[in-house]
């Protein structure tokens, strides 16, 4: 420590290790401070493919299920548990509150879309013990995809359920609807299609309805109700799920407080009463709803503006009505009852209970005697549970004349039994995940829920059961052991829930402070570094006060500010490439300005401002279809000015203005070889890059069908020529490496040798990048040029302006803040977006027809942050090299020589190697710089996650953003590495 | 016709260099008073003869704005222009109708750059915005100025201003333009307001910068004046 604190105190910069090794520090800092807060933040689980099976329970220490000998009412047989309930209808409103549901009088002021459901509340106050009303409470995060997951899985989705593939929602993980349809159950589905997508082959009959235009109240709705009431007079299904979306959409519109939410309410009002009418009258004994139970419920909650997705009181939430149609006749339900009761405006006696979400699909399950899902964490429900004790207890009383036992008795010894097994299968669950699952649960949480299990057990076996049960015990030694008995459980399974929801839905707050310490820690060291190398290496000129230069590096460090507070808000980063854009714009048009004034260098100030407009259609096409390849050329024209894109005109146009492109790219590389004296083998990479761009041309006149070569088919073409620019691409990377490491020639013209070696380096890597990202590539490669360029020449407006090189390479910071501006824009403007769905995956398969994990996500990677990443940071040389007259810099250099006194003496032999410390500082300069944009802005990310972490887009909008941020930075940073080991001398 | 015959020789009386640098504070307030009054006068008429504002109908509302304005603003400015001698009144008000279309052009070509939308549904509104614009900033110097190079350089890139007009006509200028950069700023927002359509906010804030850049060049102005009778005390 104190050695590197020596060596950074030391006057002994610039040489190429020490760059090297700062650039790795940083990197090293990046990835410390990134790998923190994301396992604060990126919650991560992972999802387990086992499937509970039917036979399980055997290995359960729990007695059997139920007594096979009986038969259940349906005569079905069960499985885990005694089926109750045969048939289930659940009514979904998306996004209902509990206070639509509840009366009005539990609340201290009646507000006007309270009291709606009338029909929920006089069922309530009339069948006390069939009927209740529940307050269901979700977790976080409350998104209708995430809950959905969670009420059909019984576990915590996270934002990253490891396993889970990007690009199909569908469930993969053991789940109610799966066990439903594996037990034989005949399911009908109407309403939200979301529904399809996570289950796509398990719905008999399914009605769905699009979801995704919010404006849209009514579709799914009218859709729901056209289909809800003639299903429940049919026979061919046993579980019916009907979901309505008006609710949620009538909030994010309207908010809850407006007509449109409350006649929502009143339609819906309106429903229920029709299904209950259907249900009830169809509710006699052997008729159609006989054992029916009616759910209704809700997904989640929203705040009075209608938004959810966070963790807030009014948007977890949620209500669940249920309504047993059969009358248990029993009080089971008074044993456990937790409810609080309460007159309503009508002087209606009505209750209500309470029921974590998470318990809902254990629930369910044992009410209809299915399997209890492998990754389910819940708890039976003993409230809801009981609404349906009636149905097997009907039949009991039948057989079994003697009273020896209360049906109480029975009921609670039945209930023990369930949750017998339910602890049984969750502490299976546990045990497997942390086996599996590469971030598991910490050894001390574990300990303590295999203690409670142990300790339930234990009881358990103490617990005279079943076999005494059948004996003439008196209830009062067994009704206390059972209580006992069911809150061991309770205690385990209670246990169980927390240690997962600090798992799977808690934000670990330290850890992501700590890492976002580390980060405002490496901010620190790369701008004090930035300002030491400025103050070493003896550039800075004593009259540093020059107005016009500070301006420019005023302009730059607010341009950078407000391009990172600009990451604060969800709308402007949905609008991110058009705010870079803006800012360039401004930059450019200042420099117009300053152009204008000085009289010089109009053409590329002019050339520069109008780049931007283009850029900026092609990012806003890239919003406006957010969709793959040549954008650029097949919608543009068409969409813009009305022209018919079929037309074969315009056809031919898309297909040779990116050729035309190409050899307009092929043309300046080749005169930029020509004009340069000979550099040997960086040469014959150039030529090496040229020959690829004929095979390009050649690829894509194939894919168009344009030519046709006789002897060659087609496909191999298609897959051949892609693969040899790979491979030529990676040889020539291969060899310039190679070349920097044994060839250690002093030059005499530096600069040029700099240039040409950028030069070699960009061609080197074009190919490669333009034949995946399509035909846009040589339109984007010729923007980047054209960008480029005109940054360069514009960096001589300041310096000619002081009419002397003020050497403090602060001047450098607006054409550094201009190049990643432009990074930025090109990052937009060839069809990428920060979502996962931004990404190109039709790149990952040019020249390769089969999947392979590595060799894709490289080619993806490489699509995605070509233009963005590689292409800029690898030219980022330019703007030392091109923009440095030599022969003023020399004398220059020559003059300061005198006034510097660190210790350079070791690397000086001659002249030469002076210039070229001087160069490789300034150069050291200008990638600390770049580095330093892009983490300021990566710093302004993580801080708006980390404020917006209960935000209703965390998981659409500033999750996804992240991880690209996160993972631009990382390669930043070692790219930034590679270029100083290359590049230095 | 004859008042105006006086002012002009009132005006040639004195030197030029006079004319330019010394105008009285209380002529530049009411000056931008007056060009103050016509955008409100004109939001006032937008408002009650024809029932229309800038959110539901931004075309057509300025349209109208811009019309009173550049009247206002034509015919104050012109009163002030450089070489009174040489050049007539007439001649003032027609250089400024010329620069009309031309700052319109390079207006619009400002903000397309920055990020107006293009397309044939805009098209009307960035019409009349540019235009708009153009009075804002352009037309003053245009009827000032005329065609001098140097003049125009001096205001617009290098931002030296000697003497009043100079400062009457650059801050507002540059208050415009400023304000509507700012004024952009709202628009990617998901606020859902419909104010924060292209060109309305971009107008809201050329104006509020268009108002506090007459009220800086006043100020400036009278500071200066003040100044100088110190100074000749």
């Amino acid at each position: 420590m104190v050695e590197i604190w020596g060596f950074w105190r030391s006057d002994n910069w610039g040489g190429r290790s020490w760059a090297f090794t700062v650039f790795l520090g940083m990197m090293v800092l990046h990835i410390l401070a990134i790998l923190l807060f994301t396992r604060g933040f990126l919650l991560t689980r992972t999802e387990l493919s086992q499937y509970s099976q039917c036979s399980d329970v055997f290995d359960s220490p729990c007695s059997p299920p139920y007594d096979h000998n009986v038969n259940n009412s349906s005569g079905a047989p069960g499985c885990w548990t005694k089926p109750s309930v045969d048939r289930l209808v659940i009514i979904v409103f998306d996004a209902i509150r509990f206070d639509f549901v509840a009366p009005s009088t539990f609340y201290p002021e009646k507000k006007p879309w309270m009291d709606k459901l009338q029909v929920i509340h006089e069922l309530a106050s009339q069948r006390p013990s069939s009927a209740r009303i529940f307050k269901a409470i979700a977790d976080p995060p409350t998104t209708s995809l995430q809950r959905l997951k969670g009420l059909t899985t019984g576990g915590l989705p996270t934002f990253i359920d490891v396993g889970n593939s990007f690009g199909a929602p569908a469930i993969v993980e053991d789940n109610l609807i799966h066990q439903l349809v594996a037990n034989g159950k005949r399911m009908v589905m109407m309403g939200d299609d979301t529904w399809v997508q996570l289950f796509p082959h398990h719905f008999n009959i399914s009605y769905p309805f699009p979801s995704f235009n919010v404006k849209d109240l009514h579709t799914v709705d009218d859709g729901c109700v056209k289909n809800l009431l003639p299903t429940l007079y049919k026979e061919d299904w046993d579980v019916l799920i009907a979901h309505f979306l008006g609710v949620d959409h009538a909030g994010h519109i309207f908010g809850v407080d407006s007509s449109p939410m409350i006649e929502k309410l009143e339609q819906y009002n309106g429903i229920l009463k029709n299904v209950v009418e259907v249900l009830e009258s169809h509710s006699g004994p052997g008729d159609l709803h006989e054992n029916t139970m009616l759910l209704v419920m809700g997904d989640h909650g929203q705040t009075l503006n209608g938004d959810h997705g966070g963790g807030s009181a009014e948007e977890v939430e949620t209500s669940i009505f249920a309504l047993s149609l059969k009358k248990p006749p029993t009080s089971a339900l008074a044993a456990f009852d937790k409810s609080t009761c309460q007159l309503d405006m009508q002087g209606r006696r009505i209750c209500l209970s309470s029921i974590q979400q998470l318990d809902f699909t254990v629930t369910v399950s044992a009410l209809l005697g299915l399997p209890f899902p492998f990754g389910s964490i819940g708890h039976v429900n003993s409230e809801l549970f009981a609404l349906a004790a009636g149905t097997w207890n009907l039949k009991r009383l039948a057989t079994h004349d003697r009273q020896s036992l209360s049906e109480l008795d029975e009921w609670m010894q039945n209930y023990v039994n369930v949750l017998c097994i339910n602890s049984w299968q969750v502490k299976k669950y546990i045990d497997v995940y942390s086996s599996l699952s590469l971030i598991g649960f910490s050894e001390k949480d574990l300990l303590h829920v295999s203690e409670l299990y142990a300790q339930a057990q234990e009881l358990w076996s103490l617990t005279p059961e079943s076999s005494v049960l059948r004996e003439k015990e008196s209830s009062s030694t067994l009704l206390p052991a059972i209580k006992r008995q069911i809150e061991a459980y309770s205690a385990f399974l209670a246990s169980v829930a927390s240690l997962a929801r600090s798992n799977w839905t808690e934000f670990n707050l330290k850890l992501m402070g700590i890492g976002f310490c580390v980060m405002l820690f490496s901010l620190f060291l790369h701008a004090s570094s930035i300002k030491r190398l400025d103050n070493l290496c003896g550039l800075h000129s004593p009259s540093s006060g020059d107005s016009g230069n500070s301006f420019g590096m005023i302009f730059a460090y607010i341009a950078v500010l407000i391009r990172a507070c600009s990451f604060l808000s969800n709308s402007y980063i949905l609008e991110e490439g058009r705010v870079a854009s803006f800012l360039l714009a401004t930059t450019a048009m200042l420099q117009l300005r300053c152009a204008i004034m000085k009289k010089m260098m109009l053409l590329e100030a002019l050339a520069l401002v109008f780049l931007v407009p283009f850029l900026r259609i092609s990012i806003e096409l890239g919003q406006l279809k957010q969709a793959v390849s040549s954008l650029f050329l097949k919608m543009d024209p068409s969409r813009t000015l009305g022209i018919n894109g079929d037309s074969q005109f315009w056809m031919s146009i898309t297909q040779f203005v990116p050729i035309l492109a190409l050899m307009i790219v092929a043309y300046l590389l080749y005169k930029s070889t020509v004009c340069c004296s000979s550099h040997g083998i960086l040469k014959y990479v150039i030529v090496g890059s040229l020959s690829n761009f004929v095979l390009i041309a050649i690829y894509w006149a194939c894919n168009d069908n344009l030519l046709n070569l006789p002897m060659v088919p087609r496909v191999i073409m298609v897959n051949l020529i892609p693969r040899i620019i790979y491979a030529v691409g990676v040889f020539q990377v291969l060899i310039l490496g190679i070349v920097q490491l044994l060839v250690r020639e002093t030059t005499v013209n530096l600069e040029g040798s700099t240039i040409f070696k950028v030069l070699a380096m960009l061609s080197a890597w074009s190919s490669t990048i333009i034949v995946i990202s399509g035909k846009q590539g040589p339109l984007a490669v010729l923007a980047l040029l054209i960008g480029g360029w005109c940054i360069i020449r514009l960096m001589r407006l300041e310096r000619n302006a002081e009419n002397e090189y003020s050497g403090s390479s602060l001047f450098y910071a607006l054409p550094v803040t201009q190049w990643s501006l432009l990074a930025v824009c090109m990052f937009f403007s060839t069809g990428h977006w920060c979502a996962f769905d931004g990404l190109r995956y039709a790149a990952a398969f040019v020249g390769f027809d089969e999947f392979n994990l590595i060799r894709q996500a490289i080619l993806l990677t490489i699509d995605t942050f070509g233009f963005s990443h590689i292409f800029p940071i690898f030219g980022l040389p330019f703007l030392v090299a091109c923009c440095c007259p030599s022969r003023q810099t020399k004398q220059l250099f020559s003059l300061r020589l005198c006034q510097v006194n660190f210790l350079l003496e070791n690397f000086i032999y001659n002249f030469n190697g002076f210039r070229a410390v001087i160069t490789d500082t300034v150069m050291f300069q200008v990638y600390l710089m770049y580095g330093l944009i892009t983490a300021v802005s990566v710093t302004f990310t993580i801080l708006c996650v980390t404020i917006q972490r209960r935000h209703l887009m965390v998981w659409g909008l500033f999750a996804p953003k992240f991880v690209f941020d996160v993972v631009g930075l990382v390669l930043t940073d070692i790219m930034i590495c590679l270029s100083s080991l290359y590049y230095m001398v | 016709m004859e008042k105006e015959k006086r002012q002009r020789n009132l005006n040639s009386s004195e030197t030029k260099i006079d004319m330019v640098l010394f105008i009285p504070p209380a002529k530049v307030f009411v000056l931008h008073l007056i060009c103050g009054l016509g955008l409100a006068s004109a939001f006032w008429a937008a408002q009650n003869f024809y029932s229309i504002n800038l959110v539901s109908n931004p075309a057509e509302t300025l349209h109208l704005i811009w019309i009173v304005e550049a009247s206002v603003v034509i015919l104050l400015y012109s009163l002030f222009r450089h070489n009174p001698d040489k050049c007539s009144y007439f001649k003032a008000v027609g250089r400024a109708l010329v620069g009309l279309p031309a700052g319109a052009i390079v207006n619009a070509l400002g903000a397309i750059v920055l990020g107006a939308p293009i397309g044939l549904q805009h098209f009307r509104k960035t019409v009349h915005w540019s235009l708009l614009m153009s009075v804002l900033t352009f037309v003053p110097a245009a009827s000032v100025f005329g065609s001098s190079w140097t003049d125009w350089h001096r205001i617009f890139a290098q931002t030296k201003s000697i003497g009043a007009v100079d400062y009457m006509i650059c801050f507002p200028a540059h208050g415009a333009a400023i304000g509507a950069w700012f004024g952009a700023w709202p628009m990617p927002l998901d606020w859902e307001r419909p104010w924060q359509e292209w060109p309305i906010c971009v107008t809201y804030g050329a104006i509020v910068g268009y108002l506090s850049g007459m009220m800086t060049s006043f100020g400036f102005i009278a500071f200066k004046n003040w100044r100088r009778r110190v100074k000749g005390d």
